[in-house]
């Protein structure tokens, strides 16, 4: 697929995912419904979207604080400052983000903050130590390409209605056990159990298209990275150097993972997920690698066996 | 009967509406952005046009009598300040690229020159405006490329003509100063 194809489809499967999202909600709410009734569902329904709300919020600024970044001067960091300018000015962002550094050895960056004027960018100190300009370029230009796309926020809505979603399984789940239900004596046998089967999957299915959703906005971001910087071999071989890096990264959890420009998350002893990388935040860096080539026909060697997975 | 033939009137003239609302405001939306593009590369044409005089200057000290290569910059610089199409500006930009590539020619020569720290600053600074005007420019071309080509498509294009959004040009510096962009690599 060409660049602009490569957008075309990454933003027509986004369309697909939240679609599904949508119809996941809609279902959780058909199960409240059957199994409690109007008055009840509508409490609940209150409480999710307050809860919602608040997670929403209190979400916005825990990133750069939770994973150790400092900001940095642009004489500390010239090069750093001047591959995201360039790319904020190729993305036409009104301000250049602010810059951070993570002082690990873990050759990582993320974006954050919900709208492109708050928007921060961090690098780790081993991936600047790790790529040449023309890579951190690639890599630089991907977070901004998070920022202009609109990714932290949503992959924030995303985790926040996963999070609801949940938090109504759960409360289901517990007046099923302990309550049996309001309305139950008056439900047909056969609504019950595809309530109880909703509620159990609903969770671990807003778990799946969440990390669906952050594959596609990777591929998306991964596509419009290389028309910042017009050269999509750059970013590759930022991409391939990760891969055969093997530096774990420190300040981890689940939470952030998918803002990371690959996932750091990954196993490096070679343990994969059985389930073939469906949790997985970020695509195989070598289908990644795959994508870049194709739409700049150039050619890397192939990711060495050895090497991590993402 | 006569209501229902109504409603359906209604109906499609409020979607025929709604239609013509969202398809203005998405072109006025990538027109803005466009001009926004144009004067991000204006911006960045500006700086390399004030680093100029200083660039003269700092060769000047060492390579006095090289007056051809002081000539073609400023009078690129000159062209470049002057031109207010988007058309010249290319043409003036392309100009002070290869002029600049020239002048570069020269302080390459000149081994006292390269290292005297305010000229490798100076030349980082050219380096980096570069890039600028670079990233600048391929942000206006995306911009231009989506706007004319939702402007040229249809339905689109029924409304295009009659409220005044015409294509609009790409920033298309010359082809040779394209393919031989100045080289200022910074030797340590």
């Amino acid at each position: 697929m060409t660049l602009q194809e490569q957008i075309r489809s990454a933003r027509m499967r986004t369309v697909l995912v939240l679609f599904l999202f949508v119809v996941l909600v809609a279902l959780v709410v058909a199960a409240v419904y059957v199994f409690f009734g109007q008055g009840f569902g509508l409490i609940m329904a209150l409480v999710a979207v307050g809860y919602g709300i608040f997670a929403y919020v209190a979400a916005g600024s825990i990133v750069a604080s939770a994973s150790g970044a400092r900001p940095v001067s642009k004489e500390e960091a010239p090069e750093l400052y001047r591959t995201v300018e360039n790319a904020a000015i190729a993305a036409g962002l009104a301000k250049t983000p602010d810059i951070y550094i993570i002082d690990d050895a873990a050759p990582n960056a993320f974006a954050a903050g919900r709208t492109p004027e708050k928007a921060y960018v961090a690098a780790t100190t081993g991936i600047l130590a790790l790529l040449d300009r023309r890579e951190l370029e690639g890599v630089m230009a991907h977070e901004i390409a998070h920022v202009r796309n609109r990714d932290v926020r949503l992959m924030t809505l995303a985790a926040v209605m996963v999070g609801v979603i949940s938090m109504i399984a759960d409360m289901l789940l517990w007046a099923t056990v302990f309550g049996g239900g309001r309305n139950s004596n008056n439900q047909n046998p056969i609504g019950a159990i595809i309530a109880i089967a909703a509620i159990i999957l609903a969770p671990i299915g807003g778990a799946l298209l969440q990390m669906a959703l952050s594959r596609r906005r990777e591929y998306l971001a991964d596509a419009t990275a290389a028309e910042l910087t017009g050269d999509p071999e750059g970013l590759a071989r930022a991409l391939y150097k990760l891969a055969v890096d093997q530096h774990p990264l420190q300040h981890v959890n689940r939470a952030t993972a998918h803002l990371w420009i690959e996932s750091p998350l990954r196993d490096h002893h070679g343990l994969r997920s059985s389930v073939g990388g469906l949790f997985d935040t970020h695509p195989p860096l070598q289908e990644r690698i795959d994508r870049l080539q194709e739409m700049g026909g150039f050619q890397l060697p192939p990711i060495p066996a050895g090497g991590a997975e993402a | 009967m006569s209501t229902t033939v109504l409603i359906i009137i209604g109906a499609a003239i409020v979607v025929v509406l709604l239609w013509l609302v969202l398809t203005y405001n998405g072109l006025v939306r990538l027109r803005n952005e466009a001009q926004q593009g144009e004067s991000s590369i204006d911006i960045q044409l500006k700086r390399r046009a004030d680093l100029i005089p200083n660039l003269v200057e700092a060769v000047k000290g060492y390579a006095a009598h090289e007056q051809e290569a002081f000539e073609r910059v400023t009078a690129a610089r000159t062209h470049a300040l002057e031109a207010r199409t988007l058309g010249d500006k290319a043409a003036a930009d392309g100009e002070t690229r290869s002029a600049l590539g020239g002048l570069l020619a020269v302080a390459e020569a000149y081994p006292q020159l390269r290292a005297v720290e305010s000229f490798t600053l100076l030349q980082a600074e050219l380096s980096d405006t570069e890039d600028k005007i670079a990233a600048a420019r391929r942000y206006y071309n995306n911009v231009v490329q989506r706007y004319n080509t939702k402007q040229q498509s249809f339905p689109a294009n029924v409304i295009a003509g009659p409220f005044g959004f015409g294509p609009r040009e790409f920033y298309r510096i010359e082809d040779d100063a394209e393919r031989d962009p100045v080289k200022v690599e910074i030797t340590a």
